[in-house]
């Protein structure tokens, strides 16, 4: 039976006017962003705005990557001119650096972050061991502490441990924020593993190493390719602890070098877009390619019971 | 039979580097935090730390800033949460209907919380420029606006500013919590109550909201728990000002600890933030727990 057409039109207007709605929230700011940045100093900072560029370019893309190059004396540090944006912050060099800090160390905690929290929920989740309750409780509680009251007594401990400023202690301190939610996320999973296909291994003479890595792994590659995307993009966009943990261009990463530029009032608005833009890619891309993983993973918990 | 059998050696074996690395970097500074909180430790000063007992903690309460603190992280941590969940629900209502172009949506609805909230902050910043930035261009231009505006330097309504940013950021998660919460509610009730002769807004709030309330549940306790502890954002767009318009309690820890250098009181209040969102997330825990 099909509905009468007058319901059917009003559906489709509605539709569409709220997903017009839609659009213009969640991608408007981000459209302004990479319309900012694609514009130079004096069409930026025209009145009233530009919405898109006059003259698209990708000046301070270039700037950015070229950034390395350039030596900034006393003499020359003022030839950059403002209106073209060809004046550069002098920590424009820390940018590539920095991005291959943030890559370097987002890999290793995913990495990381797959190879603790797939054993360890698979304990939680499958075997029945004296203390899993309260392991998993342990696992959980320690992301209920905020990050900012963490930040200071791990300031002192890395501080005494002299690992002030290392790639490495950023790894373990990311490891920390993304494994209790890996591992929950990962629990929910194995659980939905037919309980039948464990026993069958175990009889066939499977240690848990075997079935872990023969039964459980091959079912559950979504969660796995979640956990993966989660934790590099934890690891990308964290902020709190990379500012208190990193001292200089050896181990700071990109979002610090950013909000260095966001303070600096000398920065032009066209470079910090620039930079902006480079820091939002590689997580967006990641987030629309793995979508359809992204989803089921965060929402995991949610969908049972 | 041994104590412990295989069963027991294995998960030890599998959950030790874990609880390892926790021990390490999460367990050991919250017990050394409190050690800290109970002593008056300044770096200025660093060989003298006298044990001061909780001084530190009537210190805090004696402090007017930590109190204008928590009102603004209250007012911030409401309208955070309470617009959060509203504006989810809203858009899970969108996206959980099938139309050409939903896909495209699904898919733009997670840029917001793949962006780093340092380039959030900066994107939004932006945007409030007072001279150069989108809102005024864009009220002035349609009419709205007489003269532009310096938004972040408007003690009235930084809070919310700021919180705006927050939201955008936040809202996808909690969007797709609310649509897998819709996705399982049977077609059959809304078959029934059509039948009954519900018209759209009645099938809502009889057959909608009511199976909503467990993830509902769910995106209040978790957004309640992240949004009293953004911190990120006020140090980028206001850094606590204007005056003490976003003087949050985050932001006073930092400042404690980071700029007086005062790590006794700083870490007495983290621990009064953490003991609060703590009380707060209980009910989080076993409301997750119970799904284990």
């Amino acid at each position: 039976m099909k509905k009468p057409l007058a319901p059917r039109v009003t559906r489709a207007i509605l539709l569409t006017l709220f997903s017009a709605i839609f659009v213009l929230y969640v991608a408007g700011p981000v459209a302004w962003l990479v319309s900012s940045s694609l514009q130079s100093e004096a069409e930026i900072t025209r009145v009233p705005p530009n919405w898109l560029p006059q003259n698209p370019s990708i000046a301070n893309f270039e700037a950015i990557f070229s950034a390395a190059d350039r030596v900034v004396t006393y003499e020359n540090r003022r030839q950059g001119e403002a209106l073209t944006s060809t004046f550069l912050p002098s920590g424009a060099a820390n940018l590539l650096p920095a991005m291959r800090n943030s890559l370097v160390i987002g890999l290793w905690v995913a990495a990381l972050n797959l190879l603790l929290s797939v054993t360890a929920a698979y304990a939680i989740a499958v075997i029945d061991f004296r203390g899993r309750r309260a392991t998993l409780y342990t696992v959980l509680a320690t992301r209920v502490v905020p990050d900012i009251a963490l930040v200071v007594p791990l300031f002192l401990v890395i501080r005494n441990l002299g690992l002030i400023n290392s790639l490495g202690a950023l790894v373990v301190t990311y490891l920390a924020i993304t494994v209790p939610f890996t591992i929950f996320i990962l629990i929910s999973y194995f659980e939905g593993i037919p309980r039948d296909l464990y026993r069958a291994a175990r009889i066939d003479g499977c240690g848990h190493g075997r079935a872990l890595w023969h039964v459980y792994l091959p079912l559950s590659l979504p969660a796995l390719v979640a956990s993966l995307t989660f934790a590099f993009l934890t690891s990308w966009n964290e902020f709190v602890f990379a500012l208190v943990l990193t001292q200089n261009v050896a181990a700071q990463t990109l979002p610090i070098i950013i909000s260095g530029f966001i303070m600096d009032f000398t920065t032009s608005f066209s470079f910090v877009n620039a930079a902006g833009v480079i820091a939002i890619i590689p997580p967006v891309l990641m987030a629309v390619v793995f979508q359809r993983y992204i989803v089921s993973g965060l929402t995991a918990g949610a969908v049972k019971g | 039979m041994t104590r412990f059998g295989y069963d027991e050696r294995s998960a030890a074996l599998l959950v030790f580097p874990v609880l390892a690395v926790l021990l390490v970097v999460a367990a050991f500074p919250i017990i050394y935090s409190f050690w800290v909180s109970l002593h008056d430790i300044v770096l200025t000063r660093p060989l003298r730390r006298p044990f001061v007992g909780f001084d530190n903690y009537f210190r805090i309460f004696d402090d007017a800033r930590f109190w204008t603190a928590v009102a603004r992280t209250t007012v911030y941590t409401l309208v955070c949460v309470v617009a959060t969940t509203f504006l989810a629900v809203l858009v899970a209502l969108l996206l959980n209907e099938v139309f050409p172009g939903q896909r495209l949506l699904s898919a733009l609805l997670l840029v917001p919380w793949a962006t780093p909230s340092v380039v959030n902050g900066l994107m939004w910043k932006w945007i409030y420029d007072p001279t150069y930035g989108l809102l005024n261009g864009l009220l002035v231009q349609v009419g709205l606006l007489e003269r532009y505006r310096v938004w972040l330097g408007d003690p009235d309504i930084t809070l919310l500013l700021i919180a705006n940013a927050a939201i955008w950021k936040q809202m996808p998660l909690a969007a797709l919590l609310m649509i897998v919460t819709m996705k399982a509610i049977p077609e059959d009730l809304y078959r029934a109550a059509r039948v009954d002769g519900a018209n759209i807004w009645q099938r809502f709030v009889h057959v909608t909201l009511p199976a909503l309330r467990p993830g509902l549940m769910l995106v209040l306790v978790y957004e309640t728990m992240i949004s009293i502890r953004h911190f990120d954002l006020f140090l980028i767009m206001t850094q606590g000002g204007p005056g003490d318009a976003s003087f949050t309690l985050s932001w006073l820890i930092y400042v404690e600890t980071f700029r007086s250098l005062r790590f006794g009181t700083g870490a007495a209040m983290s621990y009064v933030l953490a003991i609060t969102t703590f009380a707060l997330s209980w009910a989080v825990i076993r409301f997750l727990g119970k799904r284990i």
